[in-house]
């Protein structure tokens, strides 16, 4: 072809990408492909710990770039935007979830260090990994489009389907592998038949555009609609594993390694609800009295089995396993609020539970052993005579999850019970009060065996191995203790973070 | 001022293990700083306060969620001070004899420091949330305390006991106080008081308040847990009793009762009901004790009772009247609890059917205990006599109707047994040796040590106070009265006297002494009816049934719902996904007109052979010929794509497909050759049902979804463009190569990538096989 031609030829219209507004994507994203490569290429072994550090300074940088979006977003003049062609949202909600899945990929990457290498399993993979699955989550929480969602979501799952799997020599890790891919491969199925039917119905999959045809539309006929709404809840339930879709997290919980676990129990939950909030709360607003009673049947659902469920338990990774299936109960009733204190107080609510769940999930770790095999109630027996100051740190942690005062967890549980009543759901505000006294018993069975051990266990307390607090975890512990702590005694710069952080819905321009 | 006495405590709290290490059991005088500075700076600002001007300070905390530190010092919050940090302040240098050197003993003051301050922090919080928060604090330092001696087994059971039943009513009580603050706009105490909201709901949040209440205060029927926290060192159970924990209940219904009593018509006969059914089973319990400690705890049960009945009625005159009784209480259980202490300590038993002659080897000691009990008891000259009197004056006045005379007939029958249980106390412990069991056993008493005076005197001072009190009534009346008037303006206008005259209330007093001492001359009686009925269903029972009954239920569900089998789990997902949106799908919309079964026979044939290879994959035995049959599904469908023209589709499937069986049959070298056949029916025909409606679900689906298409399809304008714009009359390639060249590129250039990717995973494998 001549120049000529060539100059004839409109120029293909992509859509401008703003590279600041996905910074944190790409931070994440880089430092994943970096650390894969330059493990790959290195001849020899890195220095200990060099993989660990490497994703929190990542991680760190990833929050970096996102305090700089909140500033971008916060300004009044302006604002929250969408960008790469409206497909996705640069909000205070997008950066608030950047910031808290970030933080779970470091407090991961931190108690991943020492077990790798206790397991024998030392390597970049799981770094890259959750970097990787870190960045789906992140995606999903920015996404202004249902398409994006499932993109999210899927780089959210596939990585984690592996990392569940990574301890070869645990069968226990293989089989929970394969529950979570077969599982999650169907609810990712139903979940694009749901985008399909919202799509058919609305004629669009941008939040903006949908929300927007909403209001503007009154639809004679609104089956297409709420089976979408139906199919895309059982999609993001099984995400945050609301009850009935809990059914995988125990095991899965259970069989992952344990870092792995403290990962997908904080970041891949906070992704699902970033998601469930953005598509329902925010979205599907005008349409609430459709979809409230769902949420309030999730809601109901998980907070009870979730805590009755883990009273019996006699494990103590499935006891945290049910009991986060009753703090996604919570984190539903301030969703079922629809309201803007439900979201703040979901929010607030989630970014206290990744760091209670990371912690527990930390002495989980710890506890557990060489083999990652230790985890019955009775490893923690005696635990505040061997290890007084981890029986404390686990302590303030599981008070925390049962909602005591100065704890984080008080104010989090306050925050949606109040959205609840606020918004006239007193029966769920009820139940879920009953089920935290439930739950609560749980928090308790540990601590108390962890201080008051049997007095013949004395001698049996003597011959466990010793539990090491290698410097890594002690940190990830010691961060997650603190914020539980601070957050609960001086909650207002979180507080007010989670009130600004309340999604924005943008048509695309 | 308020905020710093808090913090005192919480300061030395924190300080206090590293002071025990070196002071030993002196820590508890360098801890008793905080409650005594309290009390004494309470007394500074009593003349304002009781006058009805109350001392505020509020910080902010959380603007955000209407939490801030809200304290406020009015009238009873003067009068609750002055039993927590003023009876605090003379426990805890009691303390100081109690315990012998030991380690831990820093730990131990710390958390009896944290727990007075939490204490004080419920009665001087302004703001529902507050107190929610001091609340719970209570309950958690009083767990630490009464799991002290953690070396008991029983002394862990009773703990954990006490902080589910009280911890359970906690967060039952923070639902009731978002509903109630909710409902009036605020969270602040005063300002809800002044301006109670009305309704149906509030009156719900009301009782789960209540309900939080009753568990702290010991309230039938979540009484049970007090007598087993008996397992706490003697000043623990002193101050517990006395003047703090279970007076928290209390305090919370005397601030509530006179704003909502009147309207809410469930109030009263729920409240006094409880009160009064508290007070009897207390009594009636502690009436067949042997152990002293836990003949107190009982009649703690029936006090707390009694002062539920006459704060929580709401009636001026009545508030006025357990206002008193909460300051009697205080003073009277403080010192009898001291006594037992003494006893234990010196005898090391407290069991009243070995206990003989104490009376005569420690007289001091048994002086106050017989004040002590005397004042419990309602003997003239004393202030619980006062306080009954009142009570009794109050009742007779309160026009509450059929209910009013019941509750009246209730507190007096209940007196009676108070009186009877002092009695024993008294006599039990002090004297001969009391009942039917008296003389058997070895009976311990004339040759125990005498006790050091230091630790009699501070129960001596609260006897003596008493008595004071109870002659005097002009000095306590201020502080009755002004914390009575600080809840209700015109309970502040009565005033406790001495001789009211030959009154009706008078004769009622008469009449339970003397029905009171009949019952201590039948002592013997009264303990075979009790020892026939004791039979009886307990709350305690009832509790830890309810505890085993919840394990085996939660038990069965988890082996019915978690057996950790995949086809059970996706079962559940997949009966929720035909509950829902299935429901939806069938009900709410109707399948689109114009379906076109066939176009071809040759279709109609393919069809058959999917579905019937479909069925085999579902039937087959082994596990490689259903993957065969899952195979020939997949080829099926190419075949079907061919014949609607789309070869490239075809192509498509016909690829994976063969790829999928491949990695079957790799798959299945590993697998036994035959699936274990199922041998519940039930399970099977459950499976047969689950896949059969998802089925008919996805074909719904596929027909709704396609069906709701409304914009114009773009394949219409391909056809049109791909002659004149790109010159192919393949509109497929044309597509490919032209129309969405960019996509093309970017595909390659991701296949291209992932075959190097696949080139060095083959290749790494290589070489590890060579170096090993």
């Amino acid at each position: 072809m001549t120049p000529a031609v060539i100059a004839q030829i409109e120029p293909i219209a992509t859509p401008e990408i703003e590279w600041f507004a996905v910074s944190p994507l790409l931070v994440l994203v880089g430092g994943a492909l970096v650390l894969l490569t330059a493990a790959a290429l290195a001849r020899s072994r890195p220095p200990r710990g060099f993989y660990a550090l490497f994703t929190v300074v990542t991680a760190a940088l990833a929050v970096a770039c996102s305090a700089l979006l909140w500033q971008r977003v916060t300004d009044p003049g302006r604002g929250p935007f969408t960008a790469i062609g409206g497909a996705i949202t640069i909000d205070g909600f997008s950066v608030f979830f950047a910031v808290t899945i970030t933080a779970a990929i470091a407090l991961g990457a931190l108690l991943a260090d020492d077990y790798l290498r206790r397991e024998g399993l030392d390597g970049p993979e799981l770094y890259v990994l959750m970097l990787l699955s870190g960045t789906g989550g992140v995606v999903m929480a920015m996404a202004n489009d249902l398409i994006v969602v499932f993109l999210g979501l899927e780089t959210l799952s596939i990585a984690l389907y592996v990392m569940a799997g990574l301890h070869l020599r645990r069968l226990e890790s293989q089989e929970s592998a394969i529950k979570y891919f077969v599982l999650g491969s169907f609810s990712s199925a139903f979940l694009l038949y749901g985008i399909a039917l919202v799509y058919g119905a609305t004629g669009s999959t941008n939040f903006g555009a949908i929300a927007g045809f909403l209001s503007g539309n009154v639809l004679a006929s609104n089956g297409l609609l709420l089976a979408g709404f139906a199919l895309l809840l059982v999609g993001l339930g099984f995400k945050v594993a609301a009850v009935p879709f809990h059914v995988w997290t125990p095991d899965v919980y259970q069989g992952a390694p344990t870092p792995v676990t403290a990962f997908m129990a904080s970041a891949s939950k906070a992704a699902g609800f970033a998601a469930l909030l953005r598509v329902f709360v925010s979205t599907f607003d005008v349409y609430r009295l459709d979809w409230r009673p769902l949420m309030w049947g999730l809601a109901v659902l998980s907070l009870l089995v979730g805590s009755f469920l883990a009273v019996v338990q006699s494990d103590v990774k499935r006891m945290l396993a049910y009991s986060s299936i009753s703090h996604a109960g919570f984190i539903l009733v301030g969703a079922e609020a629809a309201s803007d204190r439900g979201i703040a107080g979901a929010l607030f609510y989630l970014l206290a539970y990744t760091f209670m769940v990371v912690g527990s999930f930390g002495v989980a770790t710890l506890v557990g052993g060489r083999g990652d095999a230790d985890h019955g109630l009775s490893a923690y027996r005696g635990l505040s005579r061997r290890r007084p100051l981890l029986a404390l740190a686990f302590t303030v942690l599981l008070l925390a999850q049962a909602g005591v005062p100065l704890t984080s967890g008080f104010l989090a549980k306050f925050y949606v019970i109040g959205a609840a009543v606020e918004a006239d759901s007193y029966a769920l505000a009820l139940i879920a009060m009953l089920s935290a006294v439930v739950a609560a018993f749980v928090y308790l069975r540990i601590t108390v065996a962890m201080y008051m051990g049997d007095e013949t266990e004395g001698a049996e307390a003597v011959t466990r191995p010793a539990v090491r607090v290698p410097p890594g975890a002690a940190l990830a512990l010691g961060v997650a203790v603190a914020f539980t702590i601070v957050v609960g005694i001086l909650p207002s710069p979180v507080v007010d973070f989670a009130r600004d952080a309340v999604p924005v819905l943008l048509s695309a321009p | 001022m308020l905020a710093l006495l808090l913090a005192l405590h919480a300061v030395l709290a924190l300080a206090a293990p590293a002071l025990g290490r070196r002071l030993g059991p002196r820590v508890f005088l360098v801890c008793a700083l905080a409650p005594g500075a309290t009390a004494a700076w309470a007394a500074t600002q009593a003349a304002g306060v009781l006058d009805g001007s109350a001392t505020t300070q509020v910080l902010p905390w959380v603007p955000g969620l209407g939490l801030d530190l809200a304290l406020r010092l009015d009238g009873f919050a003067l009068l609750m001070v002055a039993l927590v940090s003023g009876i605090g302040a003379v426990l805890f240098a009691y303390s100081r004899w109690y315990f012998s050197p030991r380690p831990g003993l820093g730990r131990f003051a710390g958390v009896l420091t944290a727990f007075a301050g939490s204490m004080l922090g419920v009665v001087l919080a302004d703001n529902l949330l507050l107190i929610y928060v001091f609340w719970e604090l209570t309950s958690i330092t009083s767990y630490l305390l009464i799991g002290f001696e953690d070396e008991k087994g029983s002394a862990r059971a009773a703990a954990l006991q006490a902080i589910l039943v009280t911890g359970a009513g906690g967060l039952a009580m923070l639902a009731g106080f978002v509903i109630v603050g909710q409902a009036a706009g605020t969270y602040s105490l005063s300002g809800i008081l002044a301006d109670p909201p009305g309704g149906g709901v509030v009156g719900a949040g009301l009782v789960l308040v209540l309900v939080g209440a009753c568990t702290k205060s010991a309230q039938v029927p979540f009484h049970f847990w007090l007598p087993a926290a008996m397992a706490a060192p003697t000043p623990v159970s002193a101050y517990l009793h006395s003047a703090t924990l279970v007076k928290a209940g209390v305090y919370l219904i005397a601030r509530f009762a006179p704003a909502f009593a009147a309207g809410h018509a469930f109030w009263r006969p729920l409240v006094m009901g409880l009160g009064v059914a508290t007070m009897l089973l207390g009594g009636w319990r502690a009436l067949r004790q042997h152990d002293l400690k836990l003949l107190l705890a009982y009649g703690t049960v029936s006090q707390l009772g009694f002062m539920v009945v006459l704060v929580g009625a709401g009636i001026p005159e009545l508030t006025f009247a357990g206002a008193a009784l909460i300051v009697a209480h205080g003073l009277f259980k403080a010192a009898l609890f001291m006594v037992v202490g003494i006893v234990d300590h010196q005898a090391h038993t407290r069991d009243l059917r070995v206990l003989s002659g104490l009376g005569r080897r420690m007289p001091g000691v048994a002086a106050v205990a017989a004040v002590a009990a005397a004042s419990m008891a309602g003997v003239p000259l004393l202030l619980g006599f006062l306080s009954k009197e009142a009570a009794y004056e109050g009742l007779l006045h309160a026009h509450l109707g059929v209910g009013g005379s019941l509750a009246l007939a209730g507190v007096v029958v209940g007196s009676v047994l108070t009186f009877a249980y002092g009695a024993r106390f008294v006599l039990g412990g002090f004297g001969a040796g009391f009942g039917e069991s008296a003389g058997g056993g070895d009976p311990v008493g004339p040759d125990v040590a005498r006790p050091a005076p230091a630790f009699v005197v501070p129960a001596a001072l609260f006897a003596v106070l008493t008595v004071v009190a109870g002659v005097a009534p002009a000095l306590v009346d201020p502080l009755v009265g002004g914390g009575a008037g600080a809840l209700d303006a015109a309970a502040g206008k009565a005033h406790l006297a001495l001789w009211h005259g030959f009154t009706p209330a008078l004769g009622l007093s008469v009449l339970t002494l003397a029905a009171g001492a009949l019952l201590v001359a039948g002592a013997g009686t009264v303990e075979r009816v009790q020892a026939r009925l004791a039979g009886a269903p307990s709350a305690a029972g009832v509790y830890s049934s309810a505890l085993v009954g919840l394990n085996r239920l939660a038990d069965r569900v988890t082996a019915v719902l978690q057996n950790g089998s995949l086809p059970v789990y996706l079962g559940v997902i997949l009966l929720t996904v035909l509950a829902l949106p299935g429901l939806a799908l069938l009900t709410r919309t109707r399948l689109p007109g114009g379906v076109v079964v066939g176009e071809s026979p040759l279709q109609v044939v393919v069809a058959g052979v999917v579905l019937a290879a479909a069925v085999g994959a579902a039937f087959a035995r082994r596990r490689f010929a259903a993957v065969l049959f899952l195979g020939g599904v997949g080829y099926g469908v190419a075949v079907l794509f061919v014949i609607q023209g789309a070869p490239d589709l075809a192509l498509t499937q016909l690829l994976v497909e063969t790829l999928a069986v491949v990695i079957f049959v790799l798959v299945l070298r590993h697998l036994p050759e035959r699936f274990e056949p199922s041998a519940w029916r039930l399970g099977q025909a459950t499976r047969v049902a689950v896949a059969g409606g998802v089925g008919v679900f996805v074909a719904a689906f596929s027909l709704v979804a396609a069906g709701a298409r409304t914009a114009e399809p773009v394949s219409g304008a391909y056809l049109e463009q791909a002659v004149p714009e790109a010159g192919g009359q393949n509109v497929v390639n044309v597509i490919l190569v032209d129309f969405r060249a960019f996509d093309t590129l970017g595909e390659i250039t991701v296949l291209t990538v992932a075959a190097l990717g696949i080139v060095s995973l083959v290749q790494a494998g290589r070489r590890q096989q060579d170096e090993a």
